[in-house]
Parts: structure tokens; C-alpha cells; sequence
């Protein structure tokens, strides 16, 4: 009997493996329960795949741009304004991976780990999203691209909101185009090129190099390049200028964007130098913005001969940019050497999203040589008239793709405290930058200013 | 009796059964009444006949009480009172989704309380359970054989049959017979031979079950025959070798049937299998985060309609529309049955009624430990019910006989015996 007794224990090694799976399985609702939830499969949120009951979002100013009625979601009522959001918004489906249909659907929904989705089934309403973008000014740059793929954006270096969230080709979500997954016109139509984009970033990239060249060339700012055309890299090549520049200052070899100067710079101070500030500039990192991973930039100059660095130095080669990154490396700039981390969604329920985090890019001094430099771009080349009032400053880049009509970049900001914006516009084989991007980035700044 | 003795008696009673039962009915009632009674707003038809159902329950459970109590003398009835919570609840949550299925489910209920009924008497001497375990044994066995033979494919288990329009599942009759024989066999384990008679009837029960690829069902069998088989024996070899072999033949079960290495496949994959084969349990966790703490509400669930919802899915059900607090309290109550039955089986009479205790209360959680993760994906999807709570028949009947092996651990049961065996010391 006593070791029957002792025996009938194994009972109690039975019933704490079973109390270790309640506790397991409380732990994988508690850390997993929004996810599940939210799935594309909750027949209460869903049907036929597309969402049918969830809080509403809204502009800045308060436009609502999505919401349910009767179990359908319904967008803006002007067919442009749909298109221009589309990216920022999302779909009702979900094809739009970093909208926010998607990106903050536990919030849309009123998902919390106490009622479940009880509000929503019970009340038929979720919890109402505010985006910081700006649906006129998303509209405006929508129909400054005119068809065209890219993309623009803008956000307030000193907050991080982002007020143009603009990525072209776009679609109506209530009227998806048939042909859009054969038609080339909608080629990468789903992707927001502004967080998950990648570019060859031409001359845009020379703001690198000269940050750079800034901190590591103690008498950069004295010395002297010559411009004969072209550039001839020592163990051989030839890089091409955009014109026959003679003798430039440091300066001025910006403001003309001579590639000449900009190579020799480059092989000077050689790969690792360059490669150092591409990464403390953050460059070929990934952010958080509002849920979204925006895509990291690739510099890579682990195989590349003399020639290869000097043609980086001037944004070619095999790098690529993020257009986002680019906007924050503007706003570093125009900032003071710092940024917060963009964001496009304001949160209603907590702060997490959006919170202010910012990142160190450079030192004051740097960013205030960067400034004056970008600010003698525009007064003497593209004019200061297409910014005014706002003492803009910014760089074009028009990047060489091989056998294929150029990508047309423009990065600036306002040098004006109180104007705080900084903006990115990129034009897919669009063709120059100061032809084809700068009147767009025109555009968007002066309806921002109003 | 003298003063003093009764007051002796009546500390005794207090220290036996720590609340007293008829506060613990009237909680009981309680939570039926509103549960019921919330039940009967939502549905959309029967509802006189489940009204009536409903009522006829509460009066049954009100009967068995108060005759139990005053007529078979039972002073610890904490076992019966969770029997009846939990076929309650399962009776209210399957009529919330099927009004029309709230009297075969009643029935079962009446059938399953008769069951332990008769098992508690059948219980009390240890001759009359030793002259009946060969005739059970041998019934089990043909039971087996008749459903290999007659079985109806049901979702890829041919574990059903027909009898009269009355679709039975013989291994949940047959789970009873194995404790009985098992306990039975086991106390008077002497010679090599009746071992291995008990265990070519193990073998024989477990290698049906795979035959009839009702997987989840021969490994609760397989799991509860360790369980006897560690009470009793205490060699570790013999029980090594046992489950080396049963391993064995798990594995390649696992590895010949693509039915079961089909099923398998999901695990912790449910996700990426979503539309087919783990369908289920992705829809019972979407569903069951869905409710919360508190629920959805009867009738307001989505989880409803997805297919065997009433019977597997169970679960999710009252995760989804009762609340995950409700749900949890449903199954640690299970656990709580448990510790009881451990506690019972440590001052049983006879090794019999410890095993049997034990091996029941084992079983149960098992079987419960099998649907509850098996449908959230923490264990292999394995299509078991969740014991007096899933709809069934079979089901029912065989939880209610469990906790009748458990209950009769208790010397209190058979207060006529308790008192002969207290004259004797």
C-alpha cells in the first residue's frame, strides 16, 4: 500500500505538465493574440479578403480617407486624392503591405488583450487612426509626378511627421485596375518606393562625400580642383563630367556638381573613410517608421578599384539609396547634425508609434558647412525664387542607368527654424534632376508654405 | 451515540467536505440558471424544447442530490457537483450552437449518470470486479473487433458505428473497460502469465485503435496503460522495454501512414497550412483571441460555424463567446478532479481503486491535455473530445463512468462498508 500511495504521484507530474500548457498557452495569447486576432482569416474583421469593419483614418486636418460603412470600407470620394494616399492609407486587402490597413490593424480594429475584438463586434467600430500626412499636399505631388514612377516625400526634421507620403505608380482602391498585375505601368505598384525603394542616387550622394571630405580633410575648404572634362583615376578610367569646369573651390564644385572634383575627392580619402560616413550616416541602416522597415542602402566598396571609388564618390557604382533615408540625411543637415526617426502615423492609444527617437548623423559644425553649401546650390543654381521665403538649400542628382533614361533626384530642406521641412523627390528614369525634380519639390514646398 | 460522538462525527464531516454541498448546488444552480438563461435569449429556435430541456436538467441534478444525500447516505458529493457543472456547461454551449441537439445531449447525460450509478455499485466489492473482468475484457476485445468490421470512415477514423440510426463510438465505451480490466487484472498480478494476458489485451485495445487510425484516441489508451502499468509494477525494465516498444510502433505508424504524417505536418506550422490541414487550429486561435478575457457573447461567435465546432473545437467556442477566463476555469477544474482523485487513491481500500482512480483521472487529463493544445497548436491535431463538455453521446457517457471509478476510491461512498471496516479495527 505505501508504495502504491507514493506511486499515485505520477498523477501530479500529469497535472503540472497540463498546468505548464495553460500557462503556455496564456503566455502565446498574450504575446500572439493581436496577430491572431487580426488575421486576414477572422471572419469578423474580413470578407472575401478584404477588411470590413474598422476604425476610421484621417488626414492631419482631420479628411477621412478610410472608413466602414455598412461593412464596407469606403475611401476618399475623389478618385486622385485615393491614389495619392494609396501607399500611406493601404488597401482594404492588404496588398499595400506598409499602409496603414495593415501596418496598424490591431489599433484599427480596437484589439486589446482584455476585450478581444468585443468593442468591435458589439459596437461595429474599431479605434480611428490620425496620419500626419497632408491629403492635399499627397494629391499636389501625386499629380506633380504626372504619371510618372517615383516618388516624394516630406517631413518636419524637428518633429519627424511626415506630411507627403507619395509613391507613383499608384491605384484606386475601389476601382483596382484589371490589368494591373501584366500592365508594365504598374510595375512594383504595391511597393512605396519612399520607405522601400532603392536608387542609384547620383550627385545626391555628393552631400556624403562632402560630409566626408568635411571631417576628414582638415583644408578642404582652401583647396583647389581642376575640371577638364572628365577625371582620370590612377590606376586608370575615366569618369565624365557634366561639364568643362576649370579651376573649382570645394564649394563651388558642389554647387556645379563637377564630377571631376568629386571623384578625386573621393579616391583621396579612399573606401574605408568613405564608407565610414556612409555608415555613421545611417545610410545603409533600416528605421522604424510607424511599423514600417524602410529599406537599407547598399555601399559596398570591398572589391571596387581606384576608378570605382571615384565613381561612388559621385553616387554611382553598384550603391543604391532609400529615398526616405535621403530626406533624413537632409533634414540632419538642415537640423543641426541630428534627426527623429520619420513617422506618417499619429497614434491615437500610446505613443509608441511615433515617439521621437532621433538619430546623431553628424557634428553641428559639419551639418552648418553642409547648410551653407546646399543653401549656395539653390541661390546659384536652381534659384532661390523656386523656394521662397524659405531659405532652402538642397542637391539634385541625376543618376546614370545603363541604357536607360536617368532617375531625377532632389534632396532639400528650409534652413528656416521656423519652416522646419525637409523634402525628397525622386522621378524614375525621369531624365536631369533640375529639370524634372526640382520643379516638382518647387511645387509641393511652395503649397506647403501656402 | 452518545453528545460527544456526534460532535466527534460532525468535525469529521467538516474537515471531509471543506463547503458544504448544498451552498456549493445552489452556486452551481446559479451559474445554470444565468448561463441557461442567457442561452435561451440568443437562440433563434426550439427554444421551448430547450427551455424544457434545461429544466428537466436542474431538476435531475436537484434529485440525484438530495436522494444521494439522504437516501444512499453519500456525505462527499464534490466530485458529482463538477459532473454536473461541466455537462451543464456542455449541455448550454452545444444547445447555444444546436438547439435542436440540447435532448440527444441531455440524453446522454441521463445515460452517463445511470452509468455511474451502476458502476458505483458494481464498484463496491472487489469479487464482484474480479469475476467480471475476463467477460469485459472479452466484451471490449469484440467491441473493437465489431467496429473494425462495421466502422463507417469518419474523418479518416473508422471509429464510428451505426446502430439503428444511433451512431456510437465504441472506443469510448471500450476506455472504460480498459481501466476496469486493467485495475482488476492488476492487483493480483502474480504470475508471468496473467501478465502477459493483460498485455496481449492492452496490445489488442491500442493496435485496433491504430487500425482504425483513430491516432489521438490510442494514445490516450497508450498513455493511461503506462500509468497502471507504473502503479503496479515498479520494475523499470518492464516498463521500459513497454515503452520502448510503443515508441517504436508510434514512430512507425508516424512514418508508414501518410494520413497521420499528413496531419502531423502542420504542427507548429498552422499558419502556413492555414486553408487546409491547419485550418482548425488557425480558426480557433483567430477566434479565441477574438473573445478576449471576457467573450464575444453567446451567440456572437464566428468560430460556430466551422466545421466539428461543437464536438474538437469546443474550446475555441467558449474561448470566443464565453471568455477566456471561463474557458480556463472549465479546464482547471479537470486539474482539480485530479488532486482530488490523488488524494483518494492514497487511503484507498484496495490497490483496485487506487489504480482505477488514478488511471481515470489520468486519462481525462490526458484526453483533455489532447484537444485543448491540440487545437491551439501547442500539441499535434488529434480530433479528441473534450471530456462532458464536446457533443457526443459516447463521450458523455464514458466521462461520467470515470469519475465513478474515481469516486468509488472513496470509502465514504459505500457508508455500510465503512462502517464494517471500522467495527473491524
Amino acid at each position: 500500500m505505501n508504495t502504491l500511495t507514493k506511486r499515485a504521484y505520477v498523477l501530479l507530474g500529469i497535472i503540472a505538465a497540463f498546468l505548464v500548457g495553460l500557462v503556455l498557452l496564456a503566455v502565446s495569447f498574450f504575446l500572439h493574440g493581436g496577430t491572431w486576432a487580426t488575421s486576414r482569416a477572422n471572419g469578423h474583421l474580413y470578407s472575401g479578403g478584404q477588411i470590413t469593419n474598422a476604425g476610421r483614418i484621417l488626414d492631419r486636418n482631420g479628411v477621412v480617407l478610410a472608413q466602414s460603412v455598412n461593412g464596407k470600407r469606403k475611401f476618399h470620394s475623389d478618385a486622385e486624392m485615393r491614389k495619392a494616399t494609396l501607399h500611406a492609407v493601404g488597401d482594404q486587402y492588404g496588398y499595400i503591405a506598409c499602409g496603414a490597413h495593415t501596418v496598424c490593424r490591431d489599433t484599427l480594429i480596437g484589439y486589446n488583450r482584455v476585450e478581444g475584438i468585443f468593442r468591435l463586434v458589439s459596437e461595429g467600430e474599431g479605434n480611428d487612426i490620425t496620419l500626419t500626412i497632408d491629403a492635399k499636399l499627397n494629391k499636389l505631388a501625386y499629380q506633380a509626378l504626372s504619371g510618372r514612377k517615383g516618388c516624394v516625400g516630406v517631413y518636419n526634421y524637428k518633429t519627424g511627421e511626415i506630411l507627403c507620403n507619395v509613391s507613383a505608380p499608384s491605384y484606386d482602391p475601389t476601382n483596382k485596375p484589371a490589368d494591373i498585375e501584366t500592365n508594365s505601368k504598374y510595375e512594383g505598384v504595391y511597393l512605396n518606393r519612399l520607405l522601400n525603394g532603392l536608387f542609384t542616387p547620383g550627385s545626391t550622394f555628393k552631400l556624403v562625400t562632402s560630409t566626408c571630405a568635411i571631417d576628414n580633410i582638415p583644408d578642404i575648404g582652401s583647396r583647389t580642383f581642376s575640371c577638364s572634362g572628365s577625371f582620370t583615376a590612377p590606376g586608370g578610367g575615366k569618369v565624365i563630367c557634366n561639364g568643362r569646369h576649370g579651376t573649382v573651390s570645394f564649394g563651388k564644385a558642389l554647387t556645379k556638381s563637377c564630377n571631376s572634383a568629386f571623384s578625386a575627392i573621393g579616391i583621396e580619402l579612399g573606401r574605408d573613410k568613405l564608407t565610414k560616413t556612409v555608415n555613421a550616416l545611417g545610410l545603409c541602416e533600416s528605421y522604424n517608421v510607424s511599423g514600417v522597415r524602410t529599406a537599407k542602402g547598399r555601399f559596398d566598396l570591398s572589391k571596387a578599384a581606384a576608378i570605382d571609388v571615384g565613381w561612388a564618390a559621385i553616387g554611382q557604382y553598384t550603391t543604391l539609396m532609400n529615398p526616405l533615408n535621403m530626406m533624413m540625411l537632409a533634414g540632419a543637415i538642415a537640423g543641426g547634425g541630428a534627426t527623429p526617426i520619420p513617422y506618417f502615423v499619429r497614434s491615437t492609444i500610446s505613443d509608441t508609434v511615433g515617439s521621437l527617437k532621433t538619430t546623431n548623423r553628424m557634428s553641428a559644425q559639419t551639418a552648418a558647412t553642409l547648410r551653407s553649401m546646399m543653401r549656395d546650390n539653390v541661390v546659384n543654381n536652381y534659384g532661390d525664387q523656386k523656394f521662397p521665403g524659405m531659405s532652402f538649400g538642397g542637391k539634385t542628382g541625376t543618376a546614370q542607368m545603363n541604357g536607360e533614361k536617368s532617375h531625377a533626384w532632389f534632396v532639400g530642406a528650409s534652413m528656416d527654424a521656423n519652416f522646419p521641412y525637409a523634402i525628397v523627390v525622386v522621378v524614375q528614369n525621369g531624365g536631369g534632376g533640375s529639370d524634372v525634380a526640382v520643379p516638382i519639390a518647387s511645387k509641393v514646398m511652395k503649397a506647403l508654405k501656402g | 451515540m452518545s453528545r460527544l460522538a456526534n460532535k466527534e462525527e460532525q468535525k469529521t464531516r467538516k474537515k471531509s467536505e471543506p463547503f458544504h454541498w448544498l451552498y456549493m448546488l445552489l452556486l452551481v444552480t446559479a451559474i445554470q440558471i444565468i448561463s441557461g438563461g442567457t442561452v435561451l435569449t440568443q437562440i433563434q429556435e426550439a427554444q421551448l424544447e430547450v427551455l424544457a430541456v434545461f429544466g428537466s436538467f436542474l431538476v435531475v441534478e436537484w434529485l440525484y442530490f438530495v436522494l444521494a444525500r439522504n437516501l444512499a447516505g453519500q456525505r462527499s458529493t464534490e466530485l458529482e457537483i463538477i459532473a454536473f457543472l461541466l455537462s451543464g456547461f456542455g449541455l448550454v454551449t452545444v444547445a447555444s450552437v444546436y438547439p435542436n441537439y440540447a435532448l440527444k445531449q441531455f440524453i446522454a447525460i441521463l445515460i452517463g449518470l445511470g452509468a455511474f450509478v451502476i458502476l458505483l455499485a458494481l464498484m463496491r466489492n472487489t469479487e464482484v470486479v474480479n469475476a467480471l473482468h475476463i467477460p469485459v475484457a472479452v466484451g471490449c476485445v469484440g467491441l473493437l473487433a465489431l467496429n473494425l468490421m462495421l466502422a463507417k470512415v469518419h474523418n479518416g477514423a473508422l471509429n464510428w458505428i451505426n446502430v439503428g440510426g444511433i451512431s456510437i463510438q465504441p472506443s469510448e465505451i471500450v476506455k472504460i473497460g480498459f481501466i476496469f480490466v486493467g485495475a482488476a487484472t492488476l492487483e493480483k498480478l502474480q504470475s508471468a502469465r496473467s501478465l502477459t494476458s493483460y498485455l496481449v489485451f492492452s496490445l489488442g485495445c491500442v493496435g485496433a485503435l491504430f487500425l482504425m487510425r483513430d491516432f489521438g484516441t490510442a494514445l490516450i489508451f497508450f498513455c493511461t496503460f503506462m500509468v497502471m502499468a507504473f502503479m503496479r509494477s515498479g520494475d523499470i525494465k518492464t516498463i521500459g522495454l513497454i515503452g520502448a516498444g510503443a515508441v517504436l510502433g508510434a514512430g512507425l505508424i508516424v512514418y508508414f501512414k501518410p494520413y497521420v504524417a499528413k496531419r502531423f505536418k502542420a504542427y507548429r506550422h498552422v499558419w502556413e497550412y492555414m486553408n487546409d490541414s491547419g485550418f482548425q487550429q488557425t480558426r480557433v486561435l483567430i477566434y479565441s483571441a477574438s473573445g478576449g478575457l471576457f467573450g464575444l457573447g453567446i451567440g456572437n461567435g464566428r468560430l460556430r460555424k466551422v466545421y466539428a465546432s461543437t464536438t474538437d473545437l469546443i474550446f475555441g467556442v467558449i474561448c470566443e463567446e464565453w471568455g477566456m477566463i471561463v474557458a480556463f476555469c472549465v479546464v482547471l477544474s479537470f486539474a482539480f478532479v485530479a488532486v482530488y482523485a490523488l488524494r483518494l487513491a492514497r487511503h484507498a481500500r484496495s490497490t483496485v481503486y487506487a489504480i482505477a482512480a488514478v488511471a481515470s483521472a489520468a486519462l481525462l487529463l490526458v484526453q483533455l491535455s489532447l484537444n485543448v493544445f491540440g487545437v491551439t497548436d501547442l500539441l499535434p491535431l488529434t480530433g479528441v473530445t473534450l471530456p462532458f463538455i464536446s457533443r457526443g453521446g459516447t463521450s458523455m457517457i464514458c466521462s461520467w463512468a470515470l469519475f465513478a471509478f474515481i469516486k468509488s476510491a472513496d470509502i465514504k461512498t459505500y457508508p455500510k462498508l465503512e462502517i464494517q471496516m471500522e467495527e473491524k479495527s
